[in-house]
């Protein structure tokens, strides 16, 4: 069989982590890049060992071998560049969100949809080993009916200065849907249940000038009554202290994981971190699952549910800047 | 001199009688009190009787000059609540809520982290109180042991709640309370099924983080304890003494004092009783609840 030819667009932060997926997985190959800003889809494309580079998607869309792209790009880009992807009739891993609003993202599905590609959102922590596991533990049935999920994933500030796009909730669509959507769309997944309500707090933390909410409570309440509590936070001090922490209480029993349940802690002179595990490759088995659904696999992250995490996300954002809660329905 | 104690009641809610499992064994053992029968002849009474009467049994107690030692919730209603606090005023007497989980010990000397500006300026608490197995109270676990972490967290904290948002079901709770200051605090409190290794009743998660301006408290409130492994079981061991032992350290201090005051007394209760009642309103209501304060 050929392998599934991909174009990166945006050549950033988390590109890396794409392109090293692609390089583990031997049926795709990386047939380019693509960056806006001059220079950087060169840099990319000679560190890749001379691959094809392009400022513009369109140049790249008519290289030879294209049957697919993954998008890397600001959220804001996600809806324009997506819809060129699926006019073209090409396949997309885009990051997450889908896009930065609830239409957009509509739009995209019946875009791939009437196109007949194979549309995924990277919501990459259904595929991190922790995620897997108490996804099965839950759907072993172990722990009974599951009535009550607590995810927080915990850090410090990280984004660089006041020209981060991801501060500017135009361009990322806020915090809820930067970051928020990956716990959003977790809990919903581990529980199983459709989401009907949502009450959110918000804080700027680090300064009261920032224009995002460094620190996000979402609290989901679901159709079997079942309520998920996640906290995403780039507030937290020290900065250098990552940390996750989950539970999730059934009718039968219970799952936890502490903050030190996977990682171990390093106390140095620079002060204490945690030190995750070795373990498997997320962005790997995301890759790998997209391909597979590109051969004809139902996904594992399906469109509808990409959707859902940016109607949540949204909701998050309307719960805060009212102080009520938003009824929800996917 | 040893204080003199009468046990009054062996009710509660449901099935409970925390008078013969826990407050009479802590007063046998605690060196301050001695226990008599004769409730007339005491100075101070453990009441422990059914919710509906307590509220009642203890203003006559209290009317009558005897110290209080009040099983958990103080009263079955707020109104019950301010009346007892008001009463002991009056007459002098010390009344203490059985709030004893405030003072495990490291939630006491978390307590006083936060008060010395460890974390910086406090600006979120987050709480599980999860207790396994055990008789389900037939009024709810919001009503029966909620009143446990919300008076944990306004003691963490130093701040009244202003506004509650309850979620869930009252056997398993998440409650979301705004304090001054945009400080804000998420209590996630009930019961699951009885859990391997646990006794019956015995608190399957019970820990507090609070995120402050420069750093974070962590605090694993089943804890102090060592851990103890063998070919037939696995749990925790309690080092060092109980709540209510603490509880009771409280209770003859305030006696002592001849303040008629004690570090916790009924508007403890009815800060907590306001909370629980604006948190069923917000389950009813599904919408935020202004407590009043
Ligand atoms: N799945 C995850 O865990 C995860 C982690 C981090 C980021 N992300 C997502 O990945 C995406 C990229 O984030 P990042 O941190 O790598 O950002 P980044 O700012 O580091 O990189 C974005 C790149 O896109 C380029 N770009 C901007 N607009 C473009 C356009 N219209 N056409 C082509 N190139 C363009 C920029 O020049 C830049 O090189 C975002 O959607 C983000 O939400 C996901």
């Amino acid at each position: 069989m050929d392998r599934i030819g991909i174009v990166l667009v945006g050549a950033g932060f988390i590109a890396d982590a794409h392109s090293g997926a692609i390089d583990a997985d031997p049926r795709a190959e990386l047939i380019g890049i693509v960056d806006a800003a001059p220079g950087r889809a060169a840099a990319f494309a000679r560190k890749q060992g001379g691959i094809r580079h392009a400022l513009d998607l369109d140049t790249a869309l008519s290289w030879p071998g294209v049957d697919a792209v993954i998008l890397c790009t600001p959220n804001d880009t996600h809806a324009p560049i997506g819809l060129a992807v699926a006019a073209a009739g090409k396949h997309l891993l885009v990051e997450k969100p889908l896009a930065t609003t609830v239409a957009d993202a509509q739009r995209l599905a019946r875009a791939f949809e009437a196109a007949g590609t194979v549309l995924v959102a990277a919501h990459t922590h259904r595929f991190y080993d922790y995620g897997v596991a108490v996804k099965q533990t839950i759907d072993s049935g172990a722990i009974g009916r599951p009535k009550l999920v607590r995810l927080a994933i915990l850090g410090g500030w990280i984004w660089p200065d006041w020209s981060a796009w991801v501060g500017d909730p135009d361009r990322s669509g806020g915090h809820a849907l930067h970051n928020g959507v990956h716990l959003l769309d977790l809990a919903t997944w581990w529980l199983g249940q459709e989401p009907t309500a949502i009450y959110a707090r918000g804080r700027k933390q680090t300064a009261a000038e920032l224009r995002i909410y460094d620190y996000l409570e979402m609290v989901v309440t679901y159709a079997d009554g079942a309520t998920a509590v996640c906290e995403m936070s780039r507030a937290h001090r020290p900065g250098s202290l990552a940390q996750r922490e989950l539970l999730v209480a059934g009718t039968e029993g219970i799952v936890e994981q502490g903050w030190d349940g996977e990682s171990s802690l390093v106390f140095g002179e620079a002060g204490t971190a945690t030190l995750p595990a070795a373990g498997g490759n997320g962005f790997a088995k995301q890759l790998g699952a997209w391909l597979d659904a590109i051969g004809g696999a139902p996904p594992q992250m399906p469109v509808a549910d990409a959707v859902r995490a940016v109607v949540l996300g949204v909701a998050v954002e309307e719960s805060i800047a009212t102080g009520r809660p938003v009824a929800v329905t996917a | 001199m040893t204080i003199t104690v009468a046990l009054v009641g062996n009710g509660g809610i449901g099935t409970q009688d925390h008078q013969s499992s826990m407050y009479g064994p802590a007063f046998e053992r605690h060196p301050l009190f001695s226990l008599v029968d004769d409730p007339a002849a005491a100075q101070v009474l453990s009441i422990a009787v059914p919710l509906a009467e307590r509220g009642a049994a203890i203003a006559d107690a209290v009317r009558a000059g005897k110290h209080v030692l009040a099983d958990k919730p103080l009263a079955a209603t707020l109104a019950e609540a301010v009346e007892i606090e008001r009463l002991a005023a009056e007459h002098g007497v010390v009344v203490v809520p059985a709030h004893h989980q405030r003072f495990n010990a490291a939630l006491r000397s978390a307590t006083a982290a936060v008060r010395a500006g460890r974390v910086g300026l406090p600006w979120n608490v987050q709480c599980d109180f999860v207790v396994a197995g055990g008789d389900p109270a037939p009024t709810g676990e919001l009503v029966n042991f909620g009143l446990y972490p919300v008076d944990v967290v306004r003691a963490l904290l130093g701040l009244e709640v202003r506004r509650v948002h309850a979620t869930g079901s009252p056997d398993l709770v998440t409650l979301l309370l705004d304090h001054d200051h945009g400080v804000t605090s998420t209590i996630v409190c009930g019961r699951v099924p009885a859990l391997r290794d646990l006794p019956p009743g015995g608190l399957a998660v019970h820990r507090y983080r609070i995120s402050g301006s420069h750093g974070v408290l962590a605090v694993d409130a089943r804890k102090p304890a060592l851990q103890v492994r063998t070919t037939e079981s696995n749990g925790l061991v309690w080092t060092g003494p109980g709540t209510v032992d603490a509880l009771l350290d409280v209770l003859a201090a305030g006696i002592a004092s001849g303040a008629g005051r004690a570090a916790i007394g009924p508007h403890d209760a009815v800060r907590a009783q306001r909370v629980i009642e604006a948190a069923q309103r917000s389950m009813e209501t599904g919408q935020p609840v202004e407590t009043g304060e």
